[in-house]
Parts: C-alpha cells; structure tokens; sequence
C-alpha cells in the first residue's frame, strides 16, 4: 500500500519526479564517466606499452615511470652493454618526443630494426614503413580520430612529417618517427629515453635485472610485469584527489536535488501528512514512506545513469577514437551505493521533520 | 455503565508568540458507548480543540480526559497515535482524502496503517452501506463532494473505531448530500453501535444526534 501511494505521488508531480530522477542520472553517470576514462586511459596507456613485447624497460636515473615526463636522454651505447647481459636477446632504444601541436601526444623515435625484433614488427592497415628521415607512422586509433591517411603530411614538431604507413594501435606510442629524426629534433645526438630489453625467456626477467643494476647501478630497471602494477590512480600525481573531487561534486549534486525535492514534497504535502497521522500513522511509517519515494526515485535515476553512461561511452569513443572508457561492474556498484546514500541522507531530514509535524498544523495547512 | 469519553476540568491553551490562547476553560462532558452526540457553540468556542483532544491530535494542558479507559493527559504522543490507529476515527469538514489516491486506495490505507490487513468482508460491507461500489476506483477530483465524504466516512469506520468523531461533516455540501451523510452516520449508530461525536453548526444536522452539547468560551454551557 504504501509502495502504491509512493508511485502515485511521484507520477502525481512528473516534472520534479523527472529532474530528481535526472539528477541522480547525473551523479552515476559522472562517478561512471569519470572513473571510468581516467581508468580506461591508464589501462589502455599500460597495455600499449606492454604490447610493444619486452620484457623490462630501463630508464635514467631519476626518470619517471611516465614516459610523457621523460625526455633525459642516456648515452645510446648503454644499449650495446645491456645487449652482452646474459639471457638478453635484444635491445631496443628510443627517444621520446612530447608534441603539442594538434594535441598531446608522445611520439617514439624509433630504430626500426630493433625495434621490430621486440615487438615481432608492427602490422600495417596502409602504407608501410620509413623510407625517408621525416617519415612517421601514426596507428590506427590516432588516424581514425584524425582522419589521417597514409601519404598525407603531418604538421608535427613544428616539422611536416609525411604518413609513410598506418599500423595497429598497441606498441607503444600512436605516434612513431625514426630515432635519428628525433635526435636532431631534440639536439640529443646519440641518446636514448628508454631501452626495451627482450630476454630469451621470460623467466629470466629477475636474472637480468639483477645484471642491469650491477651494471648500471644508478638506472631505473623496471619489468613490465612492475610497470603495469604501477600504472593506476593511486600512483598517478593528483589523480586520486581529481577523481576524488568530482565524485564529492557528483554526490553533492545528487543530495542537493534529493533533498530539495523531498523537501518541496514535503512542504506540499503537510496536509496529506497531517491525514495519515490522523489516521494513526506513526513517525516511523511517515518516514519510511519518504524514505521509500526518495529509494525509488534513486533506483530509477541508477538505471538511467547506467543507460547514460552507455550511451555516453559510445558517444565519447565516436568521437574520441584514441581516447578509452572502462565501465566496470566494481565502479557501477559503487556510484549506485553512493547514489543511494546520498539520496537517504538527502531524504532523511525531509522526513524527520514530516513525521515530527504537528497533525493538527498539518491538518489546517492551506 | 463506564463512559466511552470523559473529561474533568478539560484546559488547552494555544501559545502564539508570548501570547496565551486558552481554548478550553475547564470542559466536562460525559458520553458513553453507543451514544450520537452533537456538539454546538459558536466558532472559537472550542469545538474543534475538543475533538482533536479526544481524537489524541493533541494532548490537554490540565484536567482529566479518559477516552476507553486510557487517561490521555499522562499518554506519550506514540501512545496516543497507537490509541487513534486503533480505536479512532476521524471525519472532517473538508474531507481530507489522500488526492493521489483512487477512493478504494484511500479507505483501504486506514487498514493497512492499522497493521490488521485487508479484510475484504468489512471493506464490502463498509462500501454497500456507504453506497460507494462504483466510484471506488475514482480519485477524489473525480468525485462530487457527497462521494468524498462518503469515502471519507468508509475509511474513517473500515478499521471498527471505538469513537467516531465528525468534525463538521455536512459544513462543506449542498442540503441533499448533507442529509445522505447524516442519514448514513445515524445508520451507522443504530445498525453499530458507533459512538459519534459530532461537531457541528447545523441545527438540522445536530437534530440527528440522540444529545446535543452546547459550548462557549471553551466550557460546555448545556448538555
């Protein structure tokens, strides 16, 4: 009975039913959203690098795990020494380039020989490898966002670069120019950012990076398997407080609306709560009819918001081909039990004073 | 025989602002079980601050008032909404039914606030006497005034109260359904026994009653 009453007085006021399920919409969809593109790009950024197929990558000392922050080149020789380490099959140097023009990017500067050794050579959708020193290959992602061909010039670096070939996303950057280019772009002759080393064998990972820091005592080794480990918000600067940030706002979006609304329900229906109480309801059966509208308001508004978020994933991807949203169950749960709290507490002070209203002032409320 | 409602030196005092209101002066009325009972007086005089009191509304500011049995004067405020779920019923004046209701939602509510269930036997019952089985499923904007009240007055007794108490029932209808509801209200008394307090302006109306009580300045002047 009070289930039916409930849904009799939200369809009985569509407009404001509509905006708090809209509200709530909202607050899953930006908990979804949020979470899941700023895990979606750390996911895909660490996939991308553990495609490119080594098995640990060094770096110089000091430098960060996130490449985009490395550009302190080390001497291209280190390569050949790392190259004499027992259980190494192969070496492959490259040198970062952080491009702003267009859009933000890293592109690898490349040897392309060794470089497909470690990562079994790249597969091409058009076009094919560098021909000339001012050669780049973009993957497919960044070409479909871009509406890149092959054989069309790239304004990149403040340099034209031709498209010489368009290869399946995956191996490390979506953009890739030869190491020599990048070397004179960035005046480090000679330099490397990173060394992707290859083993003959997986299992001889921790064996070589056990050589490496004898080798190179000062240098950053890191295995991939590391890598990926590393690669979430709780390690990424600021990120856990951005997401943090925007999930309190979502929240308090929520809550705002819900309690709002309850409230100007509340207010409108002082009368009708001064009849059940003289029918004999208590404070508990006025608050949980409350409580109950505010739970179904929030239960419809989740599933909207997960129906949003769906529909905004693949609205976002159209659009944004190089970009990548993870909706995960974990995270759907938890915007729905954050809506869901939010919305009681948004209810609960609505209803406490409903149920603590005087019958007879409710009674006579005009 | 016990009486159903008694009251001694009944006092309520409305405060607004620092300003004492004294709505009851000191009422003493006696009614007992079965009886229909009229109270008349002129407007402020108190009728209305009697019923909600004996409708436990609102508790007295001095003097006794049993209603069953129970002294509402020491009673918590849950103990006297316990007291009116299950032995109270209340018309009022202007109906006061749930609008976002149909009229069968609204009498079947009372039932479901009592806890006892659904009784189908009672709610037939109640609704053939009432005369209401076809506009059952209306929501009170569809509904003249007579039917309101006649909702009003099925979910009022659907839960058997001890007391039924009317608080101008026929102030807000035509000459017509005033008599169709007094009628049904006294039928109820003789086919039930329901004790009535009914408040009301109307001699027509108080002519109905077995008793007519008459108030002023918050004391009951005649019985």
């Amino acid at each position: 009975m009070v289930n039916r009453m409930v849904v009799s007085n939200l369809l009985h006021r569509p407009v404001r039913t509509a905006v708090s399920i809209l509200a709530v919409a909202i607050e899953v969809g930006m908990v979804m959203l949020v979470v899941g593109m700023t895990t979606g790009l750390l996911h895909e950024t660490a996939k991308r690098v553990e495609g490119v197929g080594a098995d640990l990558m060094v770096q110089p000392p000091g430098a960060s795990f996130l490449f985009g922050l490395t550009q302190a080149p080390m001497p291209i020789k280190i390569g050949d020494r790392l190259a004499q380490i027992p259980h190494v099959l192969v070496v492959a140097p490259a040198l970062f380039q952080f491009n702003s023009t267009g859009g933000l990017n890293l592109i690898y500067g490349i040897d392309m020989p060794s470089f497909n050794r470690v990562t079994g050579g790249f597969v091409y959708h058009a076009g094919g490898p560098f021909t000339a020193p001012y050669d780049i290959l973009v993957d497919d992602w960044y070409a479909k966002a871009n509406h890149v061909k092959a054989g069309q010039t790239l304004n990149l670096l403040n340099h034209d670069f031709r498209v010489a070939g368009i290869v399946e996303h995956g191996k490390g950057a979506r953009l890739f120019i030869p190491l020599a280019t990048a070397e004179d772009l960035s005046g480090a002759r000679d330099k490397a950012s990173i060394f992707f080393v290859k083993c003959t064998d997986p299992g001889y990972t921790e064996d070589v990076v056990n050589a490496i820091h004898r080798l190179l005592p000062k240098y950053q080794v890191l295995s991939v398997k590391e890598y990926m480990s590393l690669m979430t918000s709780n390690n990424m600067p600021a990120l856990n407080t951005f997401i943090t940030a925007m999930i309190v706002v979502a929240v308090a979006i929520g809550f705002l609306v819900i309690f709002l609304s309850m409230y100007t329900t509340i207010t409108e229906r002082t009368r009708e709560i001064g009849i059940l109480k003289s029918l004999g309801a208590s404070k508990g059966y006025i608050i949980e009819a409350i409580l109950r509208e505010a739970s179904l308001l929030c239960l419809v508004g989740i599933g909207a918001g997960y129906a949003g978020s769906v529909i905004a994933r693949k609205l976002i991807l159209e659009a944004f081909p190089t970009l990548s949203v993870e909706l995960t169950m974990g995270w759907a749960f938890w915007a729905a039990l954050l809506a869901l709290v939010g919305s009681l507490l948004g209810a609960f002070y609505p209803a406490l004073r409903a149920a603590q209203l005087d019958p007879v002032d409710a009674l006579a409320y005009e | 025989m016990e009486p159903i409602i008694a009251t001694q030196g009944l006092k309520k005092i409305y405060r607004v602002g620092k300003v004492e209101v004294p709505a009851l002066r000191g009422a003493d009325l006696l009614v007992h079980e079965g009886e229909f009972v009229a109270v008349v007086g002129p407007s402020g005089c108190g009728k209305s601050t009697l019923l909600h009191i004996l409708g436990g509304l609102t508790p007295p500011s001095g003097g006794k008032v049993l209603v069953d049995g129970n002294d509402f004067s020491t009673m918590t405020d849950a103990d006297r909404t316990r007291f009116r779920r299950h032995k109270i019923g209340f018309v009022f004046q202007r109906f006061n039914l749930l609008p976002t209701l149909t009229a069968r939602q609204n009498i079947i509510i009372a039932q479901h606030i009592q806890g006892n269930g659904f009784n189908p036997h009672r709610f037939e019952a109640v609704v053939q006497m009432l005369g209401i089985q076809d506009k059952l499923d209306h929501k009170p904007s569809a509904l003249s005034g007579g039917e309101q009240q006649r909702v009003a007055i099925a979910r009022a007794v659907i839960c058997e109260p001890k007391i039924l108490l009317a608080d101008e029932p026929t102030g807000n209808l035509d000459s017509d359904n005033s008599q169709i509801v007094l009628n049904m209200m006294r039928a109820l008394n003789r086919s039930y026994r329901q004790t009535i307090l009914m408040i009301t302006h109307n001699p027509e109306a108080a002519a109905v009653a077995d008793r007519v009580v008459r108030m002023r300045d918050g004391r009951i002047i005649s019985d």
